[in-house]
């Protein structure tokens, strides 16, 4: 068996070799969703040994989706501006409800993929969890963990919480309730880390996009070492909602990246450009071969053939196409974008042509899918 | 006759302020030196007095609408038992709408300390509520982290048994305490062995003396009561060491646009007012200063610091040791040493840094600033820089993207930090040296940066400035003779103001800037009291009489004999030379002066002026004064 080919980023990227679905986990749950005319051979070659009856029709999960938003315009510490954010879910009527508490400085949100009454928020002030879905909220981060910029959990073992922040990476082994830095292998200085991320297919295996590469554990952050030099911060990591083996990753300087190796080694998107920060990267679980990239400069950038080719797709959205965040719903491929200081724009045709949506004057920093019934909360963000 | 009605309605709009802020719009404080002990006090008191007052009175201080007090108002009114019901049933209100950050935290601890024997139960337990349901955002600059730490100290102090549900952080009222005093003890560790990152602030200082002075005033527990002691008087002698008739002088590490040319116009000034007596305050206590007022009854400045910064017998060289603000990104160090030098004279002053970026934004490096008998409205600076602006910078300090944050934070209080006319900030290419009432600011800018020039501060307020054939641009400012030498072809534009930190328009107040648009560049700027010179004229003279070679390539490079006879050598990317000596950074002192010396490392201030001593050790948490025993 061939692993599947729908992104790579060279024509000489190498293939995966044979696998054992034995070692694969359960595939996420957008994977339920896809329709058979995206797959191609491989890959349909995987799906009709494994999961069969998933694809000829059983019905499909349902998905909660989440942003975590910031409307206020220009706040700063001190500043009487009152607006709601942080947590917002889509709900039944396409509006957003707001969850939880206000909170100017949320940049991401993890759920413990056994009970989605368990919430993590990373934040400036560092960590806070949730026990009972939001209603109520604490912090255990102290003050030398500021300014986090990622959480993420272990779908393995999913007491086990993962914190990037402006001076490294810190873990907790209990929910939240205690943490540790854990950066042996991180570099003194060049470990500001902006995004955390678990390989889903086996516990302790966490990768970081930091000031100076991607670094990769295998074993819960005891020991990290890097798997990819980077000239400038690493903005974004992203495991394949198709086959976990496929990672990509968006920096600051060195343009987009790509792992068919589990993160071990990657290669560049020779097409995408590096003359400017790449801000996130999506990757469609509805159509394998799409991903969507979410830049200031260029605005959304995308590709609908596994990343050979690149389109800008701006035509529509308010000039300038300042994308801060760039989303996509699971269950209908939509595309979102959030274009500072205006709002978030929605598109059928996968950037094609836009709408706007609600949130006027949003910065959307984070799109969370979590699967409504099991498995491992994902992130686009 | 017809012409004096428009004129005694502008003298009643004089006079209105007059009353509503007597010491600001007053005469200038007598600079005679309080002798007695007791009246110091009075006089101390009566200023804490005037501002309560102020803010508590008839008179406007935001507004007259009990309906519309805000929280200064209310505490105000506190003390001075004034419509407590009605304070009451505001708090209430007020709490209503709970703030998010350290600026709503320290005035509401404010009131909840002041209130707690005077306020409603029902207000009081509103107050209670709001830190339990309002997420509160810790910030982050070290002013930021030292409110919130102070306030959430103090309230879990207050309410010292509550269970985690009862917190906005879900924590219980030991863990936060736990928390507070982890930091705070940090904080105060690093600051006294290694100096304070946000160092000699102009407004800032004010967000570490009020929250210094509630834990001082407030804290149970007696250790942080005494640290809190400890700190207020480490940080107020660092005021008096580097103020001149009050008003700060030399380096900032963040400052503003106003309190940089303006250089009295800033919240240290109101601190200067309050604890020495020597300048007026700042229009409206500089605000949040009022807060320092409600507790100040508590502490008083003791002689040995007071006399610091009003009685000097002659000139003084002092150098601190300071660190930059936290590098989160490209930078070998978390942070940088900062290595200040003040020169203080009778008629004017000289400060500068050597160390780099101490702050991305707000920072002033160096300045030569001279006395006036009233410095309310005078721009008594003169100074250049490169008008650095860099989202490289910016990241290196602030968890950022490159693009947004540049223009982001001209929106955020700080206008100018995107105009190559801007007046505010430091430069990775700029490197300054000083020997007393000398600076040399040399720069190496690289081709494509944003802004390819240096700005001279030329202001409103100098007299006779002379473009001479030497080269030297002379000029006097108030009783100091300057001399001002560009090392690169010039010219001049007007200098236009942002009024405010939030400004959309620009003022030309009458100043003007020396614009070098050259890549490798620099300035001296020499120092003179005019006492020293038959006159102008014979200052100019010596100025042209001294040797002076200065080459701009490969880097800019001076070797320059000052007005005091020093063989100053200083070439871009080198130490500098005195009199064949280079400098050495290694062993600078965390304070060195007639009045302020401490070891680096040492957490162990000593203060002395004449006889009088005091010793603050942050290590031992002992305040002693007199003598060392034997």
């Amino acid at each position: 068996m061939r692993y599947p080919s729908h992104f790579l980023p060279a024509s000489d990227f190498p293939l995966g070799g044979p696998g054992r679905l034995a070692e694969l986990p359960p595939p996420p749950a957008p994977f339920y969703r896809m329709t058979t005319s995206v797959f191609r051979p491989g890959y349909w070659r995987l799906a009709l040994t494994g999961l069969v009856s998933t694809v000829s029709g059983v019905a499909a999960p349902a998905y909660d989706f989440f942003i975590c938003a910031t409307l206020n315009r220009n706040y700063v510490v001190g500043s009487k501006i009152v607006t709601t954010n942080g947590v917002f879910q889509r709900d039944a009527t396409q509006g957003w409800a707001h969850v939880g508490y206000n909170d100017t400085t949320l940049s991401a949100v993890a759920f413990d993929p056994r009970d989605r009454q368990v919430i993590y928020t990373s934040a400036l002030n560092g960590c806070w969890r949730s026990l009972d879905g939001g209603r109520t909220w604490q912090i255990n981060t102290g003050w030398e963990i500021t300014e986090a910029r990622d959480v993420a959990v272990d779908p393995h073992a999913p007491d086990h919480v993962y914190l990037a922040f402006v001076n490294g990476v810190a873990v907790s082994t209990d929910r939240g309730q205690t943490w540790a830095r854990r950066e042996k292998g991180l570099p003194d200085r060049g470990k500001y880390t902006q995004t955390i991320k678990v390989d889903r297919t086996r516990a302790g295996r966490v990768l970081a996009g930091c000031e100076l590469g991607i670094y990769l554990t295998k074993d819960g952050a005891q020991r990290w070492k890097r798997v990819l030099a980077t000239r400038g911060t690493v903005n974004e990591l992203q495991q394949s909602w198709h086959d976990p083996k496929i990672w990509v990753a968006v920096t600051q300087n060195d343009g987009a990246w790509a792992s068919q190796d589990n993160g071990e080694s990657w290669k560049q998107f020779p097409t995408v450009p590096t003359s400017e920060a790449l801000y996130n990267i999506a990757m469609d679980p509805t159509q394998p071969q799409r991903l969507v990239i979410g830049s200031w400069a260029h605005g959304v950038l995308a590709t609908e053939d596994g990343g050979k080719t690149w389109q800008a797709r701006n035509a529509g959205l308010p000039e300038p196409h300042q994308v801060w965040r760039v989303g996509i719903e699971p269950t209908t491929g939509r595309l979102l974008a959030s274009v500072v200081g205006q709002t978030l724009f929605a598109s059928e045709d996968f950037g094609r042509t836009w709408t706007r949506e609600a949130l006027d004057g949003s910065r959307v920093n984070a799109f969370i899918t979590v699967p409504r019934a099991h498995t491992t909360a994902s992130k686009e963000k | 006759m017809k012409h004096l009605l428009p004129l005694a309605c502008l003298l009643l709009c004089a006079l209105a302020p007059l009353r509503a802020q007597p010491s600001f719009s007053g005469p200038m404080p007598s600079p005679r030196v309080v002798e007695d002990a007791a009246e110091r006090r009075r006089a101390y008191l009566a200023r804490l007095d005037e501002e309560i007052d102020w803010v508590a009175g008839d008179t406007k201080y935001r507004t007259d609408d009990p309906a519309n007090f805000d929280i200064a108002e209310v505490v105000a009114r506190l003390i001075r038992r004034q419509d407590v019901d009605g304070c009451s049933r505001r708090v209430i209100e007020l709490m209503q709408q709970p703030g998010t950050g350290p600026f709503w935290m320290f005035p509401t601890v404010c009131l909840a300390y002041t209130g707690r024997d005077l306020l409603s139960a029902e207000a009081r337990a509103s107050i209670r509520q709001a830190w339990r349901t309002s997420r509160q955002i810790r910030g982050d600059t070290e002013n930021h982290f030292v409110m919130y730490y102070v306030s959430l100290y103090l309230m879990n102090e207050l309410y010292p048994d509550d269970a985690g549900d009862q917190w906005y952080t879900g924590r219980s009222s030991a863990e936060n305490r736990a928390e507070a005093k982890a930091y705070l003890t940090n904080w105060m560790d690093l600051a006294t062995t290694v100096g304070q990152g946000e160092f000699n602030p102009t407004h800032y200082v004010g967000e570490y003396l009020i929250p210094l002075l509630f834990l001082k005033t407030w804290a149970r527990d007696p250790e942080m009561r005494q640290r809190g002691h400890i700190m207020l008087d480490w940080i107020f002698a660092e005021l008096a060491s580097t103020t001149l008739n009050g008003v700060l002088r030399g380096p900032n590490a963040r400052t503003d646009e106003g309190s940089v040319i303006e250089r009295w116009n800033a919240m240290a000034s109101h601190f200067s007012w309050l604890a020495f007596g020597n300048t007026p305050p700042p229009a409206a206590y500089a605000i949040w200063g009022v807060y320092f007022a409600f507790a100040g009854a508590s502490y008083e400045v003791p002689e040995v610091i007071y006399r610091i910064a009003v009685d000097r017998s002659g000139d003084y060289v002092q150098r601190d040791h300071k660190r930059t603000r936290r590098r989160w990104r490209y930078s070998d160090v978390e942070w940088a040493p900062i290595y200040k030098t003040s020169y203080m004279r009778r008629d004017y002053a000289v400060g500068s840094y050597q160390g780099g970026l101490a702050d991305p934004i707000q920072t002033h490096v160096w300045d030569v600033t001279w006395a006036e008998p009233d410095p309310r409205g005078k721009h008594t600076t003169m100074f250049s820089l490169h008008p650095h602006s860099s989202p490289r910078v910016l990241q290196t300090y602030f968890a950022t993207y490159p693009e947004p944050m540049v223009k982001a934070v001209t929106f955020e209080g700080k206008p100018s930090y995107d105009s190559p006319d801007k007046v505010m900030g430091c430069s990775p290419y700029e490197q300054v040296f000083q020997d007393l009432d000398t600076v040399v600011a040399l720069y190496h800018i690289p081709a494509g940066e944003r802004f390819p020039q240096i700005n001279g501060f030329f202001s409103k307020d100098l007299r006779d400035v002379t473009e001479d054939a030497s080269g030297w641009i002379f000029a006097r400012g108030g009783n100091a003779y300057l001399a001002y030498r560009p090392l690169a072809p010039y010219r001049w534009i007007p200098y236009l103001h942002f009024n405010s930190g939030w400004a959309k328009q620009r003022r030309d107040l009458g100043g003007r800037l020396l614009v070098s648009e050259h890549l490798r560049n620099g300035t001296i700027v020499q120092a003179a009291s005019a006492s020293e010179f038959p006159n102008f004229e014979a200052f100019q003279s010596a100025m042209r009489a001294l040797p002076l070679e200065s080459r701009l390539d490969p880097v800019p490079s001076v070797k320059f004999t000052t007005l005091r006879g020093k063989a100053v050598s200083f070439t871009y990317g080198k130490a500098p030379v005195v009199n064949g000596r280079k400098l050495d950074t290694g062993t600078w002192p965390l304070f060195e002066g007639p009045y302020l010396n401490a070891g680096l490392n040492s957490r162990r201030l000593v203060l002395t002026h004449g006889n009088l001593r005091r010793v603050l050790d942050a290590a031992a948490l002992t305040i002693t004064d007199g003598p060392d025993k034997p």
